[in-house]
């Protein structure tokens, strides 16, 4: 098991629940501790699913293929097992909780965490929140604001990346956390997600985007071009740098042909 | 009928010396056996049925018993007007000259249809306008198949008289994929005082067609009561698209009530607009079903009440499908010593997922004496729902107001401008051509009385 | 786990407190009502004449109204009163210290959960047990400020001229049939005076507890804040579980004197055998400041609608409701505000969660009579429903005869989001816990305004209902 992958995805095929419409249509895709992935594409090329699928949304089914995190089938489990076992998805767009302030919401999550029969010190779980808000440059008092209820888009993303600072996760996948921030929140984004892979040099990222611009924040390892739900090309950030200069175009007229 | 008959019916609540059975064998004389049998089930119903009071939920706040003295009134026994333009009333022309848009048209007078037009290339298309008398000789099935059970007489009190008396009316059908680029224009005059007048709608719209539909109705003030009752059935099936837009403008001493119902099938649309400005009373009853997945329906209601005007919507919203939608907004402003009254729920059945279905009703008040009710009610049976509704009653928006005056205008150019955007948010979700022109026109004479 | 299993398996509806305490009433009524019934009563209770006068005349006007046909289902509820005892006395004397009450009521409090700490500022609480008050004591500070803090019988006894003068013109006997029934019969209660610019910090609490089958409870609150003074009011009832209908039907009575404040709350968790018919209404005077914080967890059938009568100019009042509708349950509730002078406010929140088969209504009522210029009225309600086959429905009446009124109402109806539910679990949450947490997170504007330790409870309340539905 401990030679096993972080993630390891194979021939993955998924639509969205209730509708026929294929949208992965065998993704390949192997992650090493450690390393960070990124995933361009276009839109609808079906990034954003992968990540859903990875995390387990309810909205969409897993029709073929397997994904396997450490080794254990990841399809199995439900929502909150996965990031028990250390599945983190940051959300495109993040979910409002009106009535539930972080702070209880963490809590709960960390407990979650913790092993069974282990109560988490009030105490450390504080020092801890504050400690990773200073990380993030947080007001303290955010701690007290309802889950994402009026936050801004740089407060949401923020939240998310507070959220994966607080968990620890062994796989972090970021859903297009760069959309919607100006460059200043996404410098603070990208520099907590920095922060958080230098404390924890075996963590793995998989950042899911549609523009080079982020991974000029954050370096990937490896770049991955999606397009009709398929991993037509993979290398190194040099690919990035292509699809910068050429666009989706030519993947996009190569899938239809 | 015997004597003895009649005798039995005295004292039954809503027959008088005018609304009686008689007059029910009156109307139905020369009529094929089938409707003969529909009024006279009608009638029976109607005598049956007691007459609505202030315990009802739905006329809780509109008191029959002070505001509408049928006793008093008689049946329309006045002849068709000829179809010569230059014989009619200056007003009804005047209105007429304003609809020249139109892919048909037509005109009744105290109750009477005189004319009828329709573009002819729609009409090769299969487009049926004409008036449902003619209607029932040239098409018997068609009308058949729709009227009376869309509203049938069982629905209440007025339903069923107008069931057992309608004199005339109008049937639309647009068949299969017609669509029409301009509304059908109906316009109506009412002169006698002291007259009921009972008119029936019947709109069916096929397959995926389209059409709209204006209905004006206008008088001079009245000297004693009269009263305008219309049942409205409108259908629309799978795909098609309907626009009724209702426009009431009567005098003083009418007393108009209207029960209308639309049902849309699946991905079927169906808008409504009812405006109120003239009468003494007026009172509408619209519920419309969404009866097939898709299907949709925005419900818009303006309404300007001065005087001891009284208004009086009851509508209701049901959805019986999943995923059908509903959004209903209904504005007024009430001067004088006017007073509205809004009730609306929307119901949403076991098993109707995915319902979206709105409900708002806002009143201004302009003037001391003016007075707003406002029930909008929900009762929802399905979690999966996206359902809300809310209800305002204010007055002017002051800041609104003293923002423009510092601009320059005067008060009463300020208080128009706002009066007039509050409704205004109405007419521009329906901007059929004229509608807008003409409501405000009418909203600004009003105004200008407000001083 | 598919959601839909999840959600059926919450165990929302588990009856914590179902358990009967050995307790052997001093004094028992026959079933039913009738006039020897309410002669008994008074008579057992030493009341003056005027009093018994009063009992037969509402007893008469509950026999000519009829059953109301709106609200909820009032079916059985004829057969129900038919079997039950309108008068249960369990002792014959108050208690007047902690040591005097008897050990089987201690006991009761002990399941009830009530904290130790708790029963110490129970020096100032009447704890009605049964038909009446068994435990009254009073704080030392607050009888040397001129603090009534009675049974409803002592306080007719100690206090006839302030109780007359009140007693009955807030809800007046033909107000509803369930007001006459409780006009004729009640028993229990509180009676309530806090003097001129008196304010207490810590709230009056009673607690109630309905525990012998068959046995309605008739309770009768009469409270008088007078000017310029200050208090919070906590009732809270619970009850056993039975196999026959239950019945509840109070009246409470509040005067808000001119810039007087005052806040009484409510947290009704009846067994789901209980009808739940209670009359509440406040009179709020000049500048004065009324707030209701209602919260009906249990019963069979509540109807209540708190109300605030703003008679004085500048009046304020409020309600805050809660209401949790699981299967067989039907809550009926919402709230009145009557502007009747000008420049009067209020606000309604109604939160609403129905589940399983659980109907939740809203049902409340803004009216600004003409003459109350300057009114302003907001009320916002929102329901939650858990499951296909819960129901919600909301009737809000509105009626504004002044043109200067400010009236504003909102509603809404939702589910518990697919996203929000991912979200939370995509953190390693459960499933229950996640929707325990939006749950919470649905009412906290509410129970927010709760004391802690109700807080506190109903959160326990809402962990444990979304509780046994994983391993």
């Amino acid at each position: 098991m401990s030679n096993a992958p972080i993630l390891r995805v194979e021939r993955l095929e998924a639509k969205v629940a209730e509708e026929d419409l294929p949208i992965l249509t065998g993704v390949d895709l192997t992650i090493q501790a450690g390393e960070i992935h990124a995933i361009m594409g276009p839109n609808g090329s079906g990034k954003s699913t992968l990540a859903k699928v990875v995390a387990g949304h309810p909205g969409y089914e897993a029709t073929g293929g397997t994904v396997s995190f450490q080794g254990e089938d990841l399809l199995e489990l439900d929502p909150d097992e996965r990031s028990q076992a250390g599945v983190f998805l940051a959300f495109q767009y993040p979910v409002e909780i009106p009535g539930v302030s972080i702070a209880n919401f963490l809590r709960t999550a960390v407990q979650a965490h913790m092993p069974e029969g282990e109560e988490i010190d009030i105490f450390d779980f504080s020092d801890m929140l504050m400690d990773r808000m200073a990380l993030l440059e947080m007001d303290p008092v955010f701690a007290e604001r309802h889950v994402n209820d009026g936050f801004s888009g740089g407060e949401k993303k923020r939240n998310e990346i507070l959220q994966m600072a607080m968990l620890k996760p062994k796989l972090a996948v970021m859903d297009e956390t760069d959309s919607g921030l100006d460059i200043d929140a996404l410098k603070i984004v990208a520099n907590g997600v920095n922060k958080l892979v230098e404390e924890d040099p075996d963590m793995s990222v998989l950042l899911i985007t549609h523009y080079q611009r982020l991974l000029d924040y954050i370096k990937p390892d490896f770049v991955h071009v999606m397009v009709d739900g398929r991993i037509v090309q993979s290398g190194g950030p040099e690919v990035a740098l292509e699809l910068e200069a050429e666009g989706y175009k030519t993947y996009e007229e190569a899938g239809t042909a | 009928m015997t004597t003895t008959a009649m005798k039995e019916t005295v004292g039954i609540e809503g027959v008088t010396e005018a609304i009686n059975e008689v007059a029910v064998e009156r109307i139905s004389l020369g009529e094929p056996d089938w409707l003969r049998e529909q009024r006279a089930r009608a009638w029976s119903i109607y005598e049956r049925t007691p007459m609505p009071t202030t315990r009802l939920e739905e006329w809780r706040y509109t008191d029959l018993r002070k505001k509408l003295d049928l006793d008093a009134l008689r049946l329309s026994d006045s002849e068709a007007a000829p179809d010569d333009r230059s014989a009619w009333p200056e007003r009804l022309r005047a209105t007429m000259d304003e609809d020249r848009d139109a892919s048909g048209h037509i005109v009744l007078i105290d109750g009477h249809v005189v004319h009828t037009d329709i573009d002819p290339a729609l009409a090769q298309q299969g487009v049926i306008l004409d008036s449902l008398h003619d209607a029932l000789d040239l098409y018997p099935e068609r009308v058949k198949k729709h009227m009376g059970s869309i509203v049938p007489a069982e629905d209440g009190k007025f339903e069923a008289l107008n069931a057992a008396l309608w004199a005339d009316g109008i049937f639309l059908y647009v068949p299969p994929k017609v669509r029409l680029d301009l509304p059908i224009r109906v316009t109506r005059w009412l002169s006698e005082p002291g007259t009921a007048y009972f008119s029936r709608v019947l709109i069916v719209a096929d397959r995926e067609s389209q059409v709209s539909y204006v209905d004006e109705v206008i008088s001079d003030d009245f000297d004693g009561q009269t009263l305008k009752s219309s049942v409205v059935e409108v259908v629309a099936d799978a795909g098609a698209v309907v626009q009724y837009v209702k426009l009431q403008r009567l005098g003083r001493g009418a007393f108009v009530q209207s029960s209308q119902r639309t049902l849309a099938m699946r991905d079927a649309r169906i808008d409504t607009l009812n405006v109120g400005l003239g009468a003494s009373v007026h009172r509408v009853d619209l519920n419309a079903k969404l009866l097939g997945p898709g299907a949709n329906s925005e419900m818009l209601g303006l309404y300007f009440g001065d005087g001891d005007q009284h208004f009086d919507f009851n509508t209701s919203q049901d959805h019986i499908e999943p995923n059908t939608g509903s959004d209903l907004l209904y504005k007024g402003a009430l001067d004088g010593a006017s007073r509205s009254v809004f009730r609306g729920i929307i119901r949403v059945l076991p098993g109707a997922q995915r319902t979206d279905a709105y409900q708002t009703n806002r009143n201004l008040l302009l003037s001391p004496g003016a007075r707003a009710d406002s029930l909008p009610n929900l009762e929802i049976e399905a979690d999966d729902v996206k359902c809300s509704h809310g209800a305002t009653v204010g007055q002017l928006d002051a800041e609104a107001k003293f923002y423009l005056m510092s601009r320059g205008l005067s008060r009463v150019q300020a208080e128009r401008l706002v009066v007039l955007g509050f409704l205004g948010e109405v007419l521009s979700k329906l901007p059929l051509g004229g509608v807008v022109g003409k409501v405000v026109g009418v909203i600004e004479e009003k105004l200008a009385q407000h001083g | 786990m598919p959601q839909n299993e999840t959600i059926k398996d919450l165990n929302l509806d588990e009856y914590k407190y179902d358990f009967v305490t050995e307790a052997e009433p001093v004094y028992r009524a026959q079933k039913g009502l009738s006039e020897d019934v309410v002669r008994q009563i008074s008579a057992h209770k030493e009341e003056p004449q005027w009093m018994l006068d009063f009992r037969l005349k509402a007893l008469e006007v509950y026999g000519s109204k009829p059953m109301p046909t709106w609200g909820g289902d009032l079916a059985d509820l004829e057969e129900v009163l038919d079997e039950i005892y309108f008068y249960v006395r369990p002792q014959d004397r108050m208690e007047h210290s902690w040591d005097d009450v008897p050990e089987e009521i201690k006991d009761t409090f002990e399941k009830l959960g009530i904290p130790e700490a708790e029963r110490k500022i129970l020096a100032g609480v009447g704890a009605q047990y049964e038909s009446e008050m068994v435990y009254h004591s009073l704080r030392e500070e607050w009888e040397k400020q001129g603090v009534i803090f009675d049974s409803i019988e002592d306080g007719l006894k100690n206090h006839p001229e302030l109780f007359r003068e009140h007693f009955a013109t807030i809800v007046p006997t033909a107000d509803n049939k369930f007001a006459a029934m409780n006009s004729a019969v009640w028993s229990g209660g509180s009676f309530v005076y806090v003097p001129k610019g008196v304010s207490l910090d810590t709230p009056l609490q009673a607690y109630f507890r309905v525990n012998q089958e068959r046995m309605g409870q008739f309770e009768r609150t009469l409270i008088i804040i007078d000017e310029g003074a200050q208090a919070h009011y906590i009732e809270g009832c619970t009850a056993p579980v039975y196999s026959t209908e239950s019945f509840h039907s109070g009246v409470i009575e509040i005067v808000v004197k001119k810039n007087a404040r005052f806040r009484y709350t409510t947290i009704q968790n009846w067994s789901n055998n209980m009808y739940n018919l209670v009359t509440q209404r406040a009179i709020v005077e000049e500048g004065g400041h009324m707030e209701w914080l209602d919260g009906n967890l249990g019963s069979k059938l509540t109807m209540k609608y708190p109300s605030c009568y703003l008679v004085g100019e500048g009046a304020h009042g409020e309600i805050l409701s809660i209401a949790y509708s699981g299967d067989g349950q039907h809550q009926d509730t919402g709230g009145k505000v009557v502007h009747a002078a000008p420049h009067t406010t209020s606000s309604i929140v109604s939160k609403s969660i129905s589940k399983g088969h659980g109907r939740s209504t809203y049902r409340g009522l803004c009216k600004v009579y003409e003459g109350a210029h300057h009114a302003r009225s907001n009320v916002e309600c929102d329901a939650l429903l858990i499951n296909d086959t819960s129901r919600t429905d909301t009737y809000p009446y509105i009626e504004i005869e002044e043109n200067d009124a400010n009236v504003g109402h909102e509603a809404s109806v939702s589910k518990i989001g697919e996203e929000q539910l991912f979200y939370l679990t995509s953190r390693g949450i459960s499933e229950a816990e996640a929707m325990a947490m939006i749950v919470r997170g649905f009412i906290e504007p509410i129970a927010k305004e709760l004391p802690l330790e109700y807080a506190v409870e109903l959160n326990r309340l809402i962990e444990l209902e979304m509780e046994g539905s994983v391993g």
